[in-house]
């Protein structure tokens, strides 16, 4: 064992407030902002496939500009210069959290479109025919046929943005979001108990994202399309190649 | 007259000039079988009856009108079904979402043309399940539940084992004996004697000849048919 351990200060740092609200926030922070990047993800990626040469030279320029720049930069471009340049960011309501949902949703947004339009071009390009010769319109082929089977092929990227997600709220302690590395950082300040302090939060870390890994399987699951449900997947989706990590 | 027509169709994709100028009518009831060699037209031309397409120049008519949402059916050579639909929830789709039926109304009638293809116990099986013929049959199924006027198959046993190319020609051969007008791309050729009203030859973006079954096939008159069918048999 090892010799300076504190069990009991481990303990007390595992349970106490600031943990459970910085582990709460950064859950919070990362699907909120997920969710939000899935949204703008899948009309940029539609914008890719328009008719319209704007649209796609926009749709360029977005995911150009949040993929080159890094997090951080936009986040406190977000938090101190939005407020210079529009006033209405300099009202009260714009938190540092709402800053940092704002940040990480729209840098988000432009890895997710990449993944949602691959998504999408899965799909055989027959089953659209298909459908249009049933007289099905363009909203209802999306909904009905080539969403669903795209989420099959997003859903295991998707869990890798959450992940990253989730460590990349760890950023917004600059802004002063007291997320959980911030808990960590404060205790280890204090306490010069540093091994304690960061293993708990390793500890959350771990927890939470183990809890994701078990959603993504279910989902997964849910959205195979044989009639024998509960037997494993043996359709695997097709290999999604591993986003080389990223310190973004 | 004519039920569905097409006038003096045109059709290129960037260079390639895929129809030049094709013309012709199915009266109700008929049947009409295309042959032809790759890349002649038989497709785009299927294509553009059932507005997939929209022709660069000449008109389409399905009863003297513009054909409305589902009224010419299509039949793939991959059968093209929705993999995230049941055989059931496939021939229900159009019915819900183009028709506005309630469920119900949508399911019955889906479950009685599963059952006029042969596959009544197949319903809830999604469409990796079947094989080559039975996803053939629900894509039959699909198209004739939204009550075409006319039904369209390009190459429909082409993708097919030998074994079970049989099984989707029963069924085009019952629907063609109720009386459905059906525009045929394929390449069985005894089909073609026992069921075509006629049969044409579509080379180069043009129809080349067009003759009743027998005659077409005991003394064609073009030399590039002649030629075509030696290649065939």
């Amino acid at each position: 064992m090892l010799a300076s351990f504190d069990t009991h200060l481990f303990w007390t740092a595992l349970s106490s407030g600031p943990y459970w609200r910085g582990a709460l926030l950064a859950l919070g922070l990362a699907s909120a902002a997920l969710g939000a990047a899935v949204a703008i993800g899948f009309f940029l990626a539609l914008g890719r496939e328009s008719r319209l040469r704007a649209v796609r030279v926009f749709v360029f320029l977005y995911n150009w500009i949040f993929r080159a720049t890094p997090t951080l930069l936009q986040l406190l471009f977000i938090w101190n210069a939005l407020p210079l340049l529009w006033p209405v960011f300099a009202g009260s309501w714009f938190t540092a959290f709402m800053a940092a949902f704002v940040a990480l949703s729209l840098n988000e947004a432009a890895y997710m479109c990449e993944i949602i339009r691959a998504g999408l071009l899965s799909v055989d390009p027959g089953q659209e025919l298909a459908g249009r010769a049933l007289g099905l319109t363009r909203r209802q082929l999306l909904r009905r046929v080539i969403v669903p089977q795209a989420i099959r092929i997003v859903i295991p990227p998707t869990g890798n943005e959450f992940i990253t997600l989730l460590k990349l709220t760890s950023l917004a302690s600059v802004i002063s979001l007291q997320e959980l590395l911030t808990a960590s950082g404060n205790l280890a300040a204090v306490k010069f108990q540093y091994i304690e302090a960061y293993s708990a939060a390793l500890v959350y870390y771990l927890v939470i994202v183990s809890i994701l890994m078990a959603l993504q399987s279910r989902l997964e699951r849910r959205f195979t399309w044989t009639s024998r449900r509960r037997v494993r997947a043996r359709v695997s989706a097709p290999a999604v190649p591993a986003i080389p990590h990223d310190a973004r | 007259m004519s039920m569905l027509r097409a006038d003096n169709v045109h059709k290129r994709y960037d260079e390639l000039e895929v129809l030049r100028g094709v013309t012709f009518e199915v009266d109700p009831g008929q049947v009409k079988v295309i042959i032809g060699p790759s890349g002649s037209g038989k497709s785009t031309l299927l294509r553009c009856l059932s507005l997939l397409e929209e022709p660069d120049s000449g008109e389409v008519s399905l009863e003297g009108k513009r054909p409305g949402p589902g009224e010419v059916g299509m039949v793939f050579q991959r059968f093209n079904l929705f993999q995230n639909m049941t055989a059931l929830q496939n021939v229900m789709c159009g019915l819900v979402e183009v028709r506005g039926l309630s469920k119900r109304e949508a399911q019955q009638q889906a479950l009685e043309f599963l059952g006029r293809v042969g596959l009544a116990d197949k319903t809830a099986q999604y469409p990796e399940e079947l094989s080559g013929g039975q996803q053939q049959r629900v894509a039959i199924a699909r198209a004739l539940v939204m009550r075409p006027k006319a039904m369209l198959f390009d190459e429909p046993t082409s993708a097919l084992d030998i074994e079970l190319v049989r099984e989707v020609l029963d069924v085009m051969e019952s629907l063609a004996r109720e009386g459905m007008t059906m525009v045929v791309v394929s390449h069985e050729l005894r089909f073609a004697h026992h069921v075509a009203s006629s049969v044409l030859m579509m080379d180069e973006g043009r129809i080349v000849e067009e003759a009743p079954p027998d005659e077409f096939f005991s003394s064609p008159k073009e030399e590039r048919t002649q030629r075509f069918l030696s290649l065939v048999e």
